[in-house]
């Protein structure tokens, strides 16, 4: 591991932030903050390497220290990177351009829980796990629970993050009322929860990934916790059939709290009766380590072999209950309007263990991709979305294009009534394994980090052309960060315009994230 | 003044004298009629090159004139209906459709744009997207949301932003919410794409509550219970409040329905069935009733004895409201005013509603105008 060391700039920064702010150069500290968990970056921790260490990290324990920090960024041009949980999982809190990594944990006070208006309010460093965690304690919750716990409330919003819940309780966009920011001249600003005049502060800061301003506090909707819920799983024919259901559902009025179809390989594993062919299995297990790097030099035949499989797919879905009439079986009643909904369409009713097992592996998507990435491959989510009308040929295109760069699955999830997410996983050869990599020469680490950065890439690029070319938004729910930024400019067209003006309005120095969202 | 006339001809647009100006020394003001998009962009492109005032009108619902020495950009003839898909649930429209034409449409689609407040109804697609609701509607689940999907906008050169119609993105900020709310300011609409509701009979039901305070809490408690009716009314009675809700969702309206009436009932209120309680659920009040937007407190402590509620969520509610007698709409509006609400109608009456400037972005507001190329 080839830790950063500190530079004369930055041990002089320290020195003149710490009358402001607990500060660090320590080589463990700057490496800490050089990465998040962008598939690249972990191809980065790999091979040992850090390429974009800060040039000193602060913890501001306030919304005051953050504007004294950011007003003397401003003042003498250096960038500032926001970081909540690093946790990200596209590069945005990669600092580029060194300078102050500007780490927000300490920004973790208790949240104030307002049960009567049904709000809370929280500062931006608290982690949501933990902010879940003192509401439920409460009686409440506010439906948000992303893939990554370590994510934190600030990192939600920069980057309009989207729970495992999002059809009942919306994206994190949807439960924002007001925030706490400070811009890039170190001024703060606080929007207003109600009426306002003028387009909506909320929604520009929303998504901004640390450009615009440095998200200090927010208020959020709340919800009773639920107090019942109901689970199935329903199995049907088709993915088209299945498609067909999850519409019905949706234009029926219902609001389930899970809802996500899943394509026929990840049925079959979620079934457990059908055995998985082997290569495949490798895949999705990353136990055998060999015998997965041998299976990923052929990505084409591992796609063809699950074209190869029953075509049947499995719809979870979960409905919940605030039972606050005293009616436990509302979520019951609910689901039965919907199972005989996917019944019209075919779909055959599997009981609840399926989706019992999703919640109970909520969280373990990220400790499967360590596995991979240990065993000498790269994974990765892609989380793209578009209108019911085109979500066909998008899953269509998108296969097409990385088939032969990488292993794919894919996922409907986040449905709306007007479209939804697919949620496409993508599992390729990076180089070698983690305990290879461990032992062999910075050269050879150097070799094979180059190697395995370019076929990731030409897999990302392949996929995110895709997407631009059949329309669909690049991101639902992961942010842009440097992962996906290339294809901002064909998404955004005339709106890079819009998205310069912005950041002129409020980093008129540019010292915020610089190098993401704009090149 | 000519040469910018005659410019604004050139880019294909309708141009003619309007408005001359409050006093015999104001300048009279341009009224510029764009047949299409592409020329819509051209004209504005020419008006922000010469830095002049810019008003829009979207489509005859706001009577404004030009400001003097200025253009009022005229979006009436851009009012195609492109496509109308009730399977996929969203419409293509032009920014100068009426909102009514657009409801016929979708309703021949099976679809619906939900409850709108009565001026919203009366007006274009662009001045809902742009005005002070900013084309927001209540959603299930007790959220309101904006009905733009994807917005296509004019930049000051005259070229055309347009975002992905996508149900969600995480592409960057919504760079939609720089048209929406915006009154034409930073850009203008052209067309959007439009979510719409899958069309359903409204179940109604009919309740007597203590008063119109305990009614509009009870409505309140519907919103926070995540079972928002998709409209309420109310009305101030001898000895209490007549309450009428009306839900819409297919499957659900008489699930929630149900639910809703366990709560009412456990807050005091009596059912009061009533055949005429459809009609009356919809029925614009009597008077001269003024729109706001409110919080529930503000609801809740204006002395209004009428009140019609859409696009309600768990923070509040667009309502039009009435006081008793014939009082008049500037009455109604001070007493909106004094206990928090926005007014957003009659125009004459809207508020201009906190600005960037209370949130302490007065300065970053100024720094995008002048980012933007537009004047104020």
């Amino acid at each position: 591991m080839r830790l950063p060391q500190p530079t004369a700039k930055g041990r002089a920064l320290a020195r003149e932030l710490s009358r402001t702010a607990r500060v660090s150069c320590d080589p463990d500290d700057l490496w800490a903050a050089s990465r998040d968990c962008w598939p690249r970056a972990l191809l980065w921790t790999k091979a040992g390497v850090a390429p974009y260490p800060p040039d000193v990290v602060a913890w501001p324990a306030s919304a005051g220290e953050v504007e004294a920090i950011v007003a003397l960024a401003a003042a003498r041009q250096i960038p500032v990177v926001p970081i909540g949980g690093g946790s990200g999982v596209c590069g945005g809190a990669v600092p580029v351009q060194g300078g102050i990594a500007l780490d927000l944990k300490r920004l973790s006070g208790a949240p104030r829980i307002d049960l009567g208006t049904r709000t809370v309010d929280v500062e931006a460093g608290l982690p949501g796990l933990r902010l879940e965690e003192l509401l439920q304690a409460q009686g409440a919750t506010l439906g948000h629970f992303p893939e990554r716990r370590a994510s934190t409330v600030g990192g939600w919003i920069a980057t309009r993050s989207a729970g495992q819940c999002s059809s009942r309780y919306g994206k994190i966009e949807d439960m924002l009322l007001s925030l706490e920011a400070v811009d890039g001249t170190g001024a703060p600003l606080r929007t207003i929860d109600g009426p306002s005049a003028g387009p909506d502060l909320n929604q520009l800061f929303a998504g901004s990934e640390g450009t615009l301003g440095v998200i200090t506090a927010a208020r959020l909707r709340i919800w009773p916790k639920p107090t019942a819920q109901w689970l199935r799983a329903v199995r049907f024919p088709s993915m088209q059939q299945g498609l067909r259901a999850l519409r019905a559902i949706l234009k029926a009025g219902l609001r389930p709290s899970i809802a996500r179809l899943l394509d026929p390989l990840t049925t079959l594993l979620e079934g457990r009766s059908v055995p998985v062919p082997a290569p495949l299995r490798w895949v999705v297990e990353a136990g055998q380590q060999e015998a997965l790097r041998m299976a990923l030099k052929a990505p084409l035949l591992l796609n063809r072999l699950v074209d190869a499989l029953p075509a049947s797919c499995l719809l979870l879905l979960g409905f919940e209950s605030d039972s606050l009439a005293g009616q436990d079986d509302e979520c019951g009643e609910e689901g039965d309007h919907a199972l005989g909904l996917c019944q019209a369409a075919q779909g055959e009713d599997c009981g609840p263990a399926p989706g019992e097992r999703g919640l109970r592996d909520r969280y373990g998507a990220a400790d499967q991709k360590a596995k991979l990435f240990a065993a000498g491959a790269f994974a990765d989510t892609l989380e793209v979305a578009t209108t019911w009308d085109r979500v066909g040929s998008l899953e269509r295109a998108v296969r097409h294009a990385v088939q032969g760069h990488a292993f794919v699955t894919a996922l409907y999830a986040h449905p709306q009534l007007e479209g939804c997410a697919i949620e496409f996983g993508l599992v390729g050869l990076a180089g070698m394994t983690a305990a290879a990599a461990a032992t062999a020469s910075e050269d050879d680490n150097e070799l094979d980090l180059e190697a395995a950065e370019a076929r990731y890439d030409a897999c990302t690029r392949a996929a995110l052309s895709a997407v631009a070319d059949e329309g669909a938004t690049l991101s639902h729910h992961h942010g842009v960060g440097l992962a996906r930024q290339q294809f901002l400019p064909r998404e955004l067209g005339e709106g890079m315009q819009q998205l310069r003006a912005l950041k002129r309005a409020f980093d008129p120095h540019g010292i915020l994230n610089p190098g993401k969202l704009l090149p | 003044m000519s040469s910018l006339r005659e410019r604004l001809e050139a880019t294909g647009a309708t141009v003619v004298e309007d408005g001359s100006g409050a006093d015999s020394l104001s300048l009279a003001g341009l009224r510029v009629t764009p047949p299409s998009i592409a020329a819509l962009g051209r004209a504005v492109a020419v008006v922000r090159a010469h830095r002049l005032p810019l008003r829009v009108r979207g489509g005859g619902d706001a009577p404004v004139p030009a400001p003097p020495g200025g253009a009022l950009i005229d979006l009436s003839p851009l009012d195609r209906i492109s496509t109308v898909d009730g399977k996929t649930g969203i419409a293509r429209v032009e920014a100068g459709c009426s909102v009514a034409a657009l409801e016929a449409a979708a309703r021949r689609a099976g679809s619906t744009l939900g409850p709108l407040l009565p001026t919203v109804r009366a007006g274009s697609v662009g001045a809902w997207l742009a005005g002070p609701t900013r084309g927001e509607r209540g959603v299930p689940g007790s959220r309101r949301e904006t009905a733009a999907l994807s917005v296509a906008a004019v930049l000051s050169d005259g070229r055309i932003a347009e975002s992905r119609a996508a149900p969600r993105s995480a592409a960057g900020p919504d760079l939609d919410h720089l048209s929406l709310g915006g009154s034409g300011r930073l850009s203008v609409v052209a067309a959007a794409w439009i979510r719409l509701f899958p069309a359903s009979p409204a179940l109604v039901s009919s309740w007597r509550c203590g008063s119109v305070t305990a009614a509009v809490a009870a409505v309140e408690r519907l919103c926070l219970d995540r079972t928002a009716p998709a409209r309420a009314r109310i009305q101030g009675q001898a000895g209490g409040a007549r309450l009428a809700l009306a839900w819409e969702g297919l499957e659900t309206a008489p699930i929630e329905r149900d639910r809703g009436a366990r709560t009412l009932q456990a807050l005091g209120c009596a059912p009061d069935p009533d055949a005429a309680t459809n009609q009356w659920v919809r029925e614009p009040l009597p008077g001269q009733p003024v729109e706001v937007d409110a919080r529930w407190t503000a609801l809740r402590e204006c002395a209004a004895t009428s009140l019609q509620l859409v696009g309600l969520h768990a923070g509040g509610s667009f309502a039009t409201l009435a006081l008793p007698q014939a009082e008049s709409a500037d009455a109604c509006a001070a007493q909106a005013r004094s206990v928090g609400a926005r007014v957003l109608a009659p125009r004459r009456l809207r508020d201009a509603g906190p600005s960037w400037e209370s949130m302490g972005a007065g300065a970053a507001w100024a720094r995008l105008i002048e980012a933007l190329g537009v004047s104020e």
